[in-house]
């Protein structure tokens, strides 16, 4: 039996890069890669988040539970993740969770002394550690500064209510809750082939070159001004929802169109919460990823498993 | 144009919800004090004990004083949200002014503000501390909605509006022979009759309960003076047919010989029923005559023994009797709205203080009559002091309470009329007011009144009704429905004669029916006639118009009848209407620009004569036209909104026209359990079970009922992306797949709030109970976690189950001779602490403790303990379409179908749900909240909404969908979450408001292995609640029996159930025992131990024997073939020889009817027991199945 090899050498090339966003195309590959990375970017890139929350004094209106939900949804920057540990594996402390390693502690107080209401916000957040503080969003903005802007709500006081707590973070991954999951979107599409039938197009009139370009919810195609021609304006824009060929066999011109999704090249839409970069959400994805198919190719069970897997077995040591 | 824009007013809303919630509010207390002002009429006979002759009380004024209770001597001032926490009736004092005479002749003495009674109050009345405060100030207050409140438990109650026929209307209708009869309930301040006249084998017959048997109408006719029969033709009118019809009644008259006033009563009296009681007047002037003037249509007034407008009443019966004989069409239908009045608490709250009050004077007088007959009183004496308020309050709360009206005079026993409030959510409660209870019984399957009625248009929610025996039968009201209240009718009677009625007294009977004339009637009371009917009834509406009349009058021309009907009665429905000239709106575009400027609201529309309200049968004379648009010259009223003919419940619907009307009946009780916020005082009450949504939203896809009612301020569900599709298999039968990221971010979170309260007795030997310090060491100490150093529960402890919330001793002796609490050490004291009950495994938080002193004194101690949770698998949700569903899996995000956009639905729907339950307004629904979503605005769907532009339609929607690049048809192209694939077809989603149920698997779920059971049977005991055992019924037995499993049946019903060991002797077959001492089993018949076996019985099967042995039955056992002794065997199945614990329920284990069928074996055939291959004699209690 020659096995045929599988491998293919997967290119990624970076359309759009912000500090929360990130737009690049992959290629060669196939849905089941493009599948699992987006799979743990959402569930299993780690992040940290509060966990545990010391309620000291709250006469707020939300009670305990609702603000620690609250506090655990705030994103917190966890560029130092990767490198933490896991509580539950952590042996520096005796798996309480609060050592240097594994966790980091806040403190939050605030009470309303005036009449105006009081805002408790992320900004309130006191962290032990600089690196993994509340994520910020007013100076991320390439536009305009908004100093109103104070972080994200986790409260309002009015006068005489306070609200005094400790709150442990902890590292965790999207699987475990949804709080430690980094990313906002991810998603990817196909990337779409057209083809316009160019003879059959000049067959029609302007009118039904315009009426079937305004057939698609979505602007993906146009009519040169000057030569009158239609022309694919941005093919990505295409939602696969077909309307552009129903309109055609409506007008009578079947195979007007023809479109295609390139079944080996995905465009990627990455954004992230702000724990960490959009650009190392991918890294961190990529590198876990890795990691899983070490721990499948190196664990007892594979080799056992060998001589129900053969080829595949041997291929998967082999790299 | 028109009215179109008329809810958008925000007055305009303000006003209409004032509608709503006024009938509510202003009926009650002001009927009392009306009722009062009518003192005088009532309570003419002056009191005069009986030995002091002109001893005597009188009443002058009465008033309601400000909500408040005394507290040892205290004066507080109650509102509403104390009373709901400390357990006090909101009520106020009920002060009179008296006048009396102590039986000397002195001038009598004057006596300002006496107590007569405390006088449950309704919220926002006009004796509520709430009255006429806006919605900012409430807020203000801490303090929401309507009712009255009640005692001891903080519960609130409700008097549901009850529906009756019309009292004092002439009803005509068939009995259930098929005999045409007419009918008048009569009901006056006075008494309360039911007058029938009844067609029977052509001769026509009065029925009374007051004569034996009927009584042929003539001699009643001549019995009131009408000697002549012309002058009794002419008044029934000259139509040949109608005396033909009266002619075998007159012959049935001279049969009998009577001829004379005279000789009629005198033949009445012999029919007349043997009284009870002997009364004076009676006696008098011929028991007969009595009837005829007090009982007979009593609503018709006998002034000085004028007899004649009681005929003409009569005769008027007559002929519309005849009318129907003649023309079935005449006749008139029990179930039309018109035909039917609403009850309000108010009326039935002065029903009820009128007796009351009598109550409170015939012991006042009895209490005098006492003190006044003792020779020697020192002191002055003081009327005042006799007047006690204990059985006016205690009655009036007692009532409220109960529900249970007895009103002795009008002989009333109505049963329920008191309902606790429903407090689940916001919509709940409001629902429950507009609630009408039927007069019906629930049992009777009659379909008449079950029927959507044509006339319940606009006044009656068409959807929102209960499932199951009460559909059709419990109403409730449109949004905008007004019901009446009583309106004096002096005034409209010397109106109606200024506007040329012709005076009854001065008609003859033939000019009564002439041709060009018609009648005039004044609830239901024959005013006159009149000769230009629609004129006249033309000027009574300008006139009301005017505010000149009051605005409920109503004014209804019967060409049929030849009547113009008047109504001024209390509990008519009625609903506001746009008036139109020819077809014109009256309400112009300036109108509708000053009503949204806020520069005039409805009640200025109102006073203008721009609108009017209109009851049921007003609507018959008028042509309402929907839009204004479509009016033509003829049209008299244009519609305000059709949306307004759906009440709350239904008004929550989006798009309710679309769906399949069962689907809207289903939301409107469903609308009722979900959870979300319930008042804006939620956080402050103390009740003892609160839902609350942690993150409730407003629906995207909203309803200007919605925006009326409030609901978009205290919304209960969220609005949540549905993917429509199948995913997993656990979504099959309407169950519903959960993202489980969602639930992390806190979708369907839900708090439930739950009040624990304790009391801290005091005894009658002045011990009471303590409150103590917790141990801090020891075995309980762990148990006391959660305790502050007072002994009570701390706010924000984490509670498990079976933690103690409230440290608490109990004096070991607390009857007989007084002890001093000091002098009691530790030892006189046994704990008698409090634990927390709850489900095992979870924490709950001590959210809040309340203290405060009841009624008694003892200080009372509630609890409120919060449990957060999050939507499991089992936990009911819905749509706003009666599309209900149980979550069937949550699944990880990473699994869910996903868009390009990165979209991520948070539930999915199986779409099976759609074809068969046909909720199409669903789907519009999700449409609309997708293009809402999209273009951040919220969009519309009220009923019928679409030409007046309060619903979107879906081309709209559409054009919305595609300018934000979605498909016009709301589907999206979307990827597996599991393999990255695109999915085969395209997914219907977007977002739709669900609502999460109050059902909830933790508060359902029950197993158990081994636990307790029931003492008498040593049976597993019934419910959750007692961690009972699951009972293998009836018919599980029987499927096991045809099966043949007689092991799993014997394992079933006796080992796991109450398995027992007894001592049968087997020579007489009779039980014996086993003594311990002598370690020998004895018959205790046979006086040996020489034959006796063990045998295993259920324990409940052993009871049985013993119980029949005291009922001198005897069950005899034998091992080789079972023997009954059957002397008195065939007794036992009957009831009277049944022992009282046969009646009740046997577990798991053989029951009851199983044993009979032993016992009544032979007698039904089933002789052969034994089964081959069963002849372990341990079994055969069981075998024999």
């Amino acid at each position: 039996m020659e096995g045929a090899s599988y491998q293919r050498f997967p290119t990624v090339k970076i359309r759009e890069l912000k500090d929360d966003y990130c737009k690049f195309e992959l290629h060669s590959t196939d849905a089941s890669l493009a599948n699992a990375l987006r799979r743990v970017m959402i569930a299993e890139v780690p992040t940290v988040a509060i966990d545990l929350v010391e309620i000291e004094v709250n006469s707020s209106v939300l009670n305990d539970e609702f603000i620690a939900h609250r506090l655990g949804l705030i994103p917190l920057t966890s560029d130092r993740a990767m490198s933490m540990r896991f509580s539950r594996d952590c042996d520096a402390c005796d798996g309480d969770g609060q050592c240097e390693f594994c966790s980091v502690e806040f403190h939050l107080r605030a009470k309303c002394i005036n009449d105006q209401t009081l805002d408790v916000t992320s900004k309130d957040l006191y962290s032990s550690d600089h690196t993994v503080v509340p994520v910020d969003f007013s100076d991320s903005g390439s536009g305009i500064e908004n100093s109103e802007q104070r972080g994200i709500i986790i409260v309002k006081l009015r006068r005489g209510q306070e609200l005094r707590l400790r709150a442990i973070a902890r590292k965790g991954i999207g699987k475990d809750h949804a709080k430690w999951s980094p990313a906002a979107t991810v998603t990817f599409m196909y990337e779409p082939e057209i083809h316009i039938n160019e003879d059959m197009m000049d067959t029609l009139s302007l009118e039904e070159k315009q009426g079937w370009v305004d057939s698609s919810p979505t602007k993906v195609f146009d009519i040169d001004a000057a030569s009158q021609q239609v022309v694919v304006v941005d093919p990505e824009a295409y939602a696969y929802d077909d309307e552009v060929i129903k309109k055609a066999e409506a007008m009578g011109k079947p195979g007007l169109v023809e479109i295609y999704a390139k079944e080996d090249s995905f465009i990627f839409t990455v954004e992230s919460t702000g724990a960490i970069k959009a650009s190392q959400l991918v890294l961190n994805a990529i590198d876990i990823l890795k990691q899983k198919l070490d721990a499948v190719r190196l664990s007892e069970d594979t080799v056992e498993a060998d001589e129900q897997f053969g080829e595949l077995g041997a291929h998967m040591r082999g790299g | 144009m028109g009215l179109k824009q008329d809810p958008d007013g925000p007055d305009a809303s303000k006003q209409q919800e004032f509608d709503i919630d006024k009938q509510f509010l202003a009926a009650p207390v002001k009927s009392v004090v009306d009722k009062f002002q009518l003192l005088p009429e009532f309570l003419k006979p002056i009191f005069s004990f009986a030995l002091y002759h002109f001893a005597h009380i009188r009443y002058k004024e009465v008033w309601i004083g400000k909500p408040s209770t005394s507290i040892e001597g205290a004066v507080i001032e109650l509102t509403p949200h104390n009373c709901r926490l400390s357990d006090l009736t909101y009520a106020a004092p009920i002060y009179v002014n008296i006048e009396y005479s102590n039986g000397q002749k002195t001038p009598p003495v004057a006596k300002k503000n006496v107590f007569i009674g405390q006088m449950p109050i309704m919220l926002r009345s006009c004796c509520c501390v709430l009255h006429r405060k806006d919605e900012a100030e409430l807020a203000r207050l801490d303090i929401n909605f309507i009712c009255i409140l009640n005692h001891m438990v903080d519960i609130t109650y409700v008097i549901l509006i009850q529906e009756q026929l019309s009292k004092n209307r002439i009803i005509i209708d068939t009995d259930k022979k098929g005999c045409i009869q007419a009918s008048v309930m009569s009901s006056t301040e006075a008494t309360k009759s039911k007058t029938v006249i009844k067609m029977e084998k052509e001769k026509i017959y009065l029925y009374l309960n007051q004569f034996g048997t009927k009584v042929p109408i003539m001699a009643v006719m001549k019995a009131m003076g009408m000697e002549s029969d012309q002058e009794v033709v002419q008044m029934v009118g000259r139509d040949p047919r109608y005396s033909a019809l009266l002619l075998p009644s007159i012959e049935d008259c001279a049969s009998n010989a009577v001829y004379t006033q005279q000789q009629a009563l005198e033949f009445l009296d012999k029919k007349v029923k043997k009284p009870q009681y002997f009364s004076a007047s009676f006696d008098k002037e011929g028991k007969a005559m009595a009837i005829l003037r007090d009982v007979f249509v009593a609503n018709v007034p006998v002034r000085q023994n004028n007899f004649r407008p009681k005929c003409i009443y009569v005769a008027v019966m007559l002929r519309r009797m005849m009318e129907a004989i003649l023309n079935k069409d005449a006749m008139d239908d029990k179930d039309y709205v018109g035909n039917k009045r609403l009850e309000l608490s108010g009326q039935l709250l002065s029903l009820l203080f009128e007796d009351l009050f009598k109550t409170m004077n015939e012991e006042l007088k009895k209490t005098v009559d006492g003190t006044l007959e003792k020779p020697s009183r020192s002191s002055q004496f003081d009327f005042s002091r006799y007047v006690k308020g204990d059985s006016i309050t205690h009655g009036l709360e007692r009532t409220l309470s109960t529900g249970n009206w007895d009103v002795k005079r009008f002989k009333m026993h109505r049963k329920g009329m008191t309902q606790v409030v429903a407090r689940l959510s916001f919509i709940g409660t409001l629902g429950h007011m507009t609630k009408i209870s039927p007069q019906f019984e629930k049992s009777r399957k009659v379909s008449g009144p079950r029927a959507l009625q044509p006339s319940q248009w606009g006044m009656l929610c068409p959807c929102d009704t209960p499932e199951g025996e009460a559909c059709g039968l419990v109403k409730n009201l449109a949004l905008m429905t007004h019901v009446t209240t009583d309106e004096e009718e002096g005034p409209i009677i010397s109106l109606c004669y200024c506007l040329g009625v012709e005076d009854l007294a001065l008609l003859s009977g033939e000019e009564l029916h002439t041709q060009d004339s018609y009648l005039i009637l004044l609830n239901g009371l024959i005013l006159g006639k009149h000769r230009r009917p629609q004129r006249f009834a033309n000027a009574m509406r300008k006139l009301r118009r005017a505010g000149k009349v009051g605005e409920f009058v109503s004014v209804f021309v019967n060409e049929k009848q030849r009547c113009v009907y008047i109504a001024s009665d209390g509990g008519r429905v009625c609903r506001p209407l746009v008036i139109a000239d020819k077809g014109v709106s009256r309400i112009k575009e300036h109108h509708m620009k000053e009503l949204l400027d806020g520069v005039r609201n409805f009640h200025d529309f109102l006073r203008e004569g721009l609108i009017e309200y209109l009851d049921v049968n007003e609507e018959n004379n008028a042509l309402v036209a929907l839009y204004e648009g479509e009016a033509t010259s003829e049209t008299t009223h244009v519609e305000i909104e059709p949306f307004t003919i759906l009440g709350v419940c239904a008004g929550l619907i989006p798009f309710p026209h679309h769906n399949q009307s069962p689907r809207n009946t289903y939301q409107c009780a469903m609308g009722k359990q979900a959870m979300g916020n319930i008042a804006y005082n939620q956080l402050r009450r103390m009740d003892t079970l609160i839902y609350l949504l942690v993150y409730p939203q407003r629906p995207l896809l909203t309803t200007r009922t919605i925006e009326l009612v409030g609901y978009d301020k205290l919304g209960a569900g969220q609005n949540a992306t549905v993917a429509v599709m199948s995913f997993s298999g656990y979504d099959i039968e309407d169950a519903i797949v959960m993202n489980k990221s969602s639930l992390d971010r806190g979708f369907g979170r839900c708090i439930v709030m739950k009040k624990m309260s304790a009391i801290n007795q005091k005894y009658e030997n002045t011990t009471s109970d303590r409150i103590i310090r917790p141990q801090r060491v020891g075995p309980d100490a762990e148990r006391m976690q959660i305790l502050d150093d007072d002994g009570l529960a701390a706010p924000g402890e984490i509670i498990r189950p079976h933690d103690i919330y409230i440290n608490r001793q109990s004096p070991v002796a607390t009857r007989g001779a007084m002890v001093s609490p000091l002098t009691l050490t530790d030892k006189d004291y046994k704990p008698s602490i409090q634990t927390y009950k709850g489900p095992e495994g979870e924490t709950a938080v001590v959210d809040r403790v309340a203290l405060f002193s009841d009624k008694s004194f003892n200080l009372n101690v509630k609890f409120i303990i919060r449990h957060t949770r999050r939507p499991e698998v089992g936990d009911k949700f819905s749509s706003r379409h009666g599309q209900k569903g149980v979550c069937g899996t949550i699944i990880q995000q990473e699994d869910f179908p996903f868009s390009e956009r990165g979209i991520c639905p948070d539930l999915i729907m199986n779409p099976h749900g759609f074809p068969s339950r046909m909720t199409v307004g669903k789907m519009i629904e999700l449409l609309g909240s997708k293009a809402g979503v999209s273009n951040g605005k919220f969009h519309y769907g009220s009923a019928f909404g679409e030409p007046s532009g309060h619903a979107d339609r879906v081309e709209a929607i559409s054009d919305t969908l595609v300018k934000h690049g979605f498909s016009y048809s709301g589907k999206d192209f979307l990827y597996s979450g599991i393999t990255g694939s695109p999915l085969q077809a395209y997914i219907f989603m977007g977002p739709i408001y669900y609502q999460k149920l109050k059902h909830m698997v933790l508060d359902k779920m029950h197993a158990r292995g081994s636990g307790p059971r029931v003492m008498i049977t040593r049976q597993p005991t019934e419910g959750r609640s007692r961690n009972g055992g699951l009972r293998v019924g009836e018919m599980e037995r029987d499927c096991l029996i045809a099966y043949g499993a007689s092991m799993l049946i014997y394992e079933r019903l006796m080992i796991s159930s109450d398995p027992f060991e007894v001592q049968v002797c087997r020579k007489c077959g009779l039980l014996g025992y086993y003594n311990h001492k002598l370690k020998i089993s004895i018959c205790s018949t046979c006086k040996n131990g020489e034959n006796v076996s063990t045998l295993k019985l259920p324990y409940a099967c052993k009871l049985l024997f013993q119980v029949e042995t005291g009922a001198s039955v005897n069950e005899y056992c034998s091992p080789l073939k079972i023997n009954r002794s059957m002397i008195l065997a065939p007794l036992v199945g009957t009831e009277q020889f049944r022992p009282k614990f046969l009646n009740s329920r046997f577990f798991a284990t053989v029951n009851i009817f199983a044993l009979l069928n032993v016992f009544n074996g032979p007698y039904l055939g089933r002789v052969d027991w034994k089964r081959p291959g069963c002849s372990d004699s341990s079994d055969y209690a069981l075998e024999s199945f």
